[in-house]
């Protein structure tokens, strides 16, 4: 496994911590979470449990990982077919980034 | 996230500060979302951020009963609405004069808190929107009306899951829900409204973003008539979801309208003074 791999699983393994946390809010605690999740068919979220997985993620990796502002370049149709892995790609590349 | 009382509601809201320059001296844009099934979320997804960047402070809450939100059994005039932005602002300390962003129903709620507090209010940013009127009071009943018919129907969430699945159906069940637990229906239509000459009063400069085939597309330039301040500006082939539908855009008005408006606007140092006066 490479380095690149290995980061890429952590930001998955956060990613997947932080949906649990959203769902279980929900009253949702038997979510399967995989890279091909989608949050509206599969994980079944609305657009303001959207907003709560921006939060927590821009109070786990500040500054350089900003969603909102990856979500705002969208159209809603993108938006409404976002998976799980798209947020881990834009997270590890925008760590990837600040690293860098 | 943030959670504050404010009026008597537990008030979920976002801040994003401005980006580049000191928070302390940029102008803030409230967001204000419309109502049923929206909430903050069409304004956090779309606007904010890039608002933020470009050097203004962002506020977004969710509205009593939307969201994140507490939501009473009653207690759904708009001017429950109207006081509840009054309170946030109060118990969040921004004095203003701040940027009301309102959608549909929100553009409502920001001309009545500038109706109220005009010295609060730097300008208005009213998306497919208007003022408490009666014909708008009117109007709100019947639509109203018209959507407790809609969302007492089951072949109403058939016709939704058939055209855009499951999901979305199951979250309007949920909305309609939510909505008749509640006094919504009736009671928003009341409140404290503005007459013909109130509208001419207003000091607030508005800009007025409409969607060509949205609610007011008949007639786009009767808000224009019936403001002193008040310039229209009309999106093509967008209807009333113009926010989300056509973000980009609303944003490239949006940012330089606040830009340029937030200093040098001999109306807002007067109304400062009259709230030092209020004070």
């Amino acid at each position: 496994m490479t380095t690149t791999e290995a980061s890429r699983d952590v930001v998955f393994t956060e990613i997947a911590d932080m949906l649990r946390t959203v769902l279980a809010e929900l009253g949702v605690d038997d979510a399967e979470i995989t890279e091909q999740s989608s949050f509206n068919e599969d994980l079944e979220l609305e657009s303001i449990d959207l907003v709560t997985l921006t939060a927590l993620i821009s109070e786990r990796w500040g500054e350089p990982v900003n969603l909102a502002e990856f979500l705002a370049d969208k159209d809603l149709d993108e938006v409404i077919a976002l998976k799980v892995g798209d947020l881990v790609d834009f997270v590890s590349g925008a760590l990837a980034r600040a690293g860098g | 996230m943030g959670k504050i009382l404010a009026n008597g509601i537990d008030t979920h809201y976002q801040r994003m500060p401005a980006k580049g320059v000191d928070p302390a001296t940029a102008p803030t844009v409230v967001f204000i979302h419309g109502l049923g099934t929206d909430s903050l979320a069409s304004f956090y997804l779309t606007l904010a951020a890039p608002v933020a960047s470009a050097g203004i402070n962002v506020l977004a809450y969710d509205l009593r009963g939307h969201g994140r939100s507490g939501g009473p059994d009653t207690g759904y005039t708009f001017q429950h609405f109207v006081s509840d932005l009054g309170a946030l602002l109060d118990v969040l300390e921004l004095r203003g004069p701040v940027h009301l962003v309102g959608n549909s129903f929100g553009g409502t709620v920001a001309f009545g808190h500038a109706f109220a507090r005009p010295w609060q209010v730097a300008s208005i940013v009213s998306i497919e929107s208007e003022p408490p009127t009666q014909p708008w009071s009117d109007r709100m009943v019947q639509a109203m009306e018209y959507m407790v018919v809609q969302l007492s129907s089951e072949q109403t969430f058939l016709d939704l899951e058939a055209q855009n699945g499951a999901h979305h159906a199951k979250l309007a069940r949920k909305a309609a829900a939510k909505l008749f637990a509640t006094t919504m229906t009736t009671e928003v239509p009341s409140g404290r409204l503005m007459s013909a000459e109130d509208l001419r009063a207003l000091p607030t400069p508005v800009l007025h973003i409409l969607g060509g085939e949205g609610l007011q597309g008949g007639d786009p330039h009767a808000l224009e008539r019936a403001l002193s301040h008040c310039r229209t500006v009309v999106i093509p082939g967008q209807d009333h979801s113009v926010l989300v539908d056509a973000h980009r855009k609303v944003r490239e008005l949006l940012i330089p309208w606040v830009r340029g408006i937030h200093t040098d606007v001999p109306w807002i140092n007067a109304a400062a003074e009259a709230r030092e006066l209020i004070a």
